[in-house]
């Protein structure tokens, strides 16, 4: 299994209070599956995000990804867990403003290591141009639409071939049809192999999925193939937007 | 460990941010600016004037010894009356006689006194009494006429040697051998002109008159007690310490002064002011050093805290970082890297500063200063100084950047 935890719970404490953001976890995640995560504000997606990201420790719990403890990691070793195994794409894009588009999805080759260093150059237009921003290179983020930027986010989380693409709540600053752009991209990569976990508050982006994972307080409340679950209704929206890209 | 890449990003990094934020950036660097510019100005005319010492210091002769009385410091004053302590003419002959590494000593007295040539009288001219030995430790060309002999010397004979500006202002002609000026009521023939030296640094004034009668003449002019001082030509450089050592045995043993009892003259080679001057030049080095490392630390607390600013502003730039994978170090040897180039760049503007400041220097008349450059050390030193800053100083903000934790950094508004 790519992805297992067990267990996991996620405790905040803020003076004297104690916010549990996870209430014991237990999740399998394969290869290769399209996932999308959903609950109301507050029920702990982003956490969970996190946790997937390596970005934070779960307070208690095991978390394998590719059967490696990464609770157990320090900062150093979870640095190069996120360089090599995880691309993170966030609803506010986080582009440096300064560097170029290429500049930008160049970024995580400066902290690898070994053989994710070569070509960084050359790896870095093919994304690119794997995300339709081929000519838009020696742009700046401030002369970019909101997808654009998404697109080259996206580039950035693909540079070092990551293992998980995670994207917290990635369509949240755009609007429906660069949505459905953006989405489009995410299903051609899953079918191309790549194991992708959005986070979404939409049916609509649930819908694009093929597993739906429902978070309530901090519990899994239901986690079904998306013809099970209530987002399976939109399915056949979904073709249609896919048929029409295509 | 880190990529070569990431070290190349890093400093672009630095400077597009410094260039972003170009006023900020040298408002900030101004202490290490001024603190540079200042080290690099004060080292510049120390430097020029060491150079323009030393010169003159060769002009006037390496191997010459100065030999003077001197009452020993600490001892009861009539113990040693100056009476005792002056040089007497038959120590000199001791010191040319038995003094192996000595060539040649010549006592030097001088006096001020009326001097007359025709209708005109100078009141208070400079006149030397010297012996023939003088024109061997001075190089001092004789212009016209002929140097003192030693038959001028042993005849006491009344002779003298002029310089341009006496001539000039006793109204001789331009080669007034022949002529007879009076000094002190007799009259003396003027039997050769003596080049002038100009130097600033060892008291000669330049525009002065000088008479020179030989040595037997002066002191008929003065007292019977009469001072004076002697110089010694000794026979290469490297005899130095020899020919001191020897002058100091023959004028103790002439002295009568037991083991125990201190010197009641000075001798002096000329290195020894070199050394003084260099003691001294390297003290106010010093005293600018410290005024330097006051600004520097002035300029290093406004590294800081600009540099606390922008990690608090690129918070999410650092989250981001993290977030793709920069480790720690990483994200503290990027602003380490910052603090650093900016405080070069500070030092870079500051020896610029500073080498216009010092070809500044050279145009003040009169200050001795036209030498003066900044040497490629201190230039050095200057930017060696300048990373130390951004090292020490980038330290605590870069650290707190390392620390940041990815979340609460990309929450960060
Ligand atoms: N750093 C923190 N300190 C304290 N409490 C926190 C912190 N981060 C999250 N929480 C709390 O943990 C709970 C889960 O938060 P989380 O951000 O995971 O929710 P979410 O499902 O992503 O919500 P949203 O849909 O609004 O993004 C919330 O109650 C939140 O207040
Ligand atoms: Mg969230």
């Amino acid at each position: 299994m790519l992805i297992s935890l067990r267990d996991i719970t996620k405790i905040y404490r803020v003076g004297i209070d104690t916010v549990h953001a996870l209430r014991g976890v237990d999740l399998d995640i394969g290869e290769n599956e399209l996932v999308a995560i959903m609950g109301s504000s507050g029920s702990g997606k982003s956490t969970l995000m996190n946790v997937l990201g390596c970005l934070d420790r779960p307070t208690d719990g095991t978390y394998l990804l590719k059967d490696r403890r990464t609770d157990r990691m320090g900062a150093v070793e979870l640095a190069h867990v996120r360089n090599e195994l995880i691309g993170f794409v966030f609803q506010s894009f986080e582009l440096l403003p300064r560097a170029t588009a290429l500049a930008n999805v160049e970024l995580p080759s400066l902290y690898a290591r070994g053989e994710r260093r070569r070509d960084r150059r050359k790896r870095a237009r093919e994304v690119l141009d794997r995300v339709g921003l081929g000519d838009r290179m020696d742009h700046r983020p401030n002369q970019l639409s909101g997808g654009q930027k998404q697109r080259v986010a996206i580039a950035r989380s693909l540079l070092n071939r990551p293992a998980i693409l995670l994207a917290d709540e990635p369509t949240g600053n755009l609007d429906s049809t660069t949505t459905a752009d953006i989405l489009r991209l995410f299903r051609a990569l899953h079918r191309e192999g790549q194991t992708v976990i959005i986070v979404t508050h939409e049916d609509e982006v649930a819908a694009h999925c093929e597993r739906v994972i429902r978070l309530h307080d901090g519990r899994i409340a239901s986690d079904l193939p998306i013809s099970e679950d209530p987002a399976g209704r939109l399915l056949e929206e979904v073709a249609e937007i896919t048929e029409s890209g295509s | 460990m880190i990529s070569p890449a990431f070290w190349w990003q890093a400093i672009k990094l630095a400077l597009s941010q410094i260039r972003a934020n170009i006023g900020r950036s040298l408002l900030t660097a101004l202490g290490i600016i001024v603190g540079v510019a200042s080290v690099t100005t004060v080292i510049a005319a120390l430097d020029g004037l060491k150079d323009r010492v030393l010169t003159e210091f060769e002009t006037f002769g390496a191997n010459r010894l100065l030999i003077f009385p001197d009452r020993p410091d600490g001892y009861p004053r009539n113990l040693y009356p100056w009476k005792d302590v002056r040089l007497k003419v038959e120590e000199i002959d001791a010191i040319a006689q038995h003094c192996p590494s000595v060539r040649v000593v010549t006592p030097i007295t001088s006096l001020k006194t009326a001097v007359q040539h025709g209708e005109r009288i100078l009141e208070g001219i400079s006149v030397t009494g010297i012996r023939p030995a003088w024109h061997e430790t001075e190089n001092r060309s004789i212009l016209e006429g002929r140097p003192f002999n030693s038959i001028d010397e042993e005849e006491a004979r009344q002779v003298c040697l002029l310089n341009d500006d006496a001539i000039r202002e006793l109204g001789l002609p331009a080669d007034p051998t022949g002529e007879h000026i009076i000094i002190g009521a007799r009259r003396y023939l003027v039997v050769g002109t003596v080049e002038t030296i100009q130097s600033m640094m060892l008291g000669i004034n330049t525009s002065s008159a000088e008479i020179f009668i030989p040595f037997a003449m002066a002191a008929r002019l003065k007292d019977d007690d009469f001072f004076f001082r002697a110089t010694a030509m000794i026979r290469s450089p490297e005899l130095a310490a020899e020919a001191e050592s020897e002058v100091r045995f023959v004028l103790r043993k002439m002295r009568g002064l037991d083991g125990d009892e201190p010197d009641t003259f000075e001798v002096a080679a000329i290195d020894q002011f070199i050394d003084q001057f260099k003691a001294l030049a390297a003290g106010i080095t010093a005293i600018a050093g410290g005024i330097v490392g006051i600004s520097l630390l002035v300029g290093g607390i406004g590294i800081m805290n600009i540099m606390l600013v922008s990690v608090s502003e690129r918070t999410r730039e650092i989250g981001l970082r993290k977030a793709v994978g920069a480790t720690p170090s990483a994200v503290l040897m990027q602003f380490l890297l910052e603090a650093v180039v900016l405080c070069l760049v500070g030092g870079a503007v500051g020896v610029l500063i500073g080498e216009i400041l010092a070809i500044g220097l050279t145009f003040i008349p009169d200050a001795g200063l036209d030498q003066a450059h900044v040497p490629l050390w201190a230039i050095i030193m200057s930017f060696s100084f300048s990373a130390a800053v951004g090292v020490i100083f980038g330290m605590f903000p870069a650290i707190k950047a390392s620390r940041l934790d990815p979340i609460e950094a990309l929450r960060h508004e």
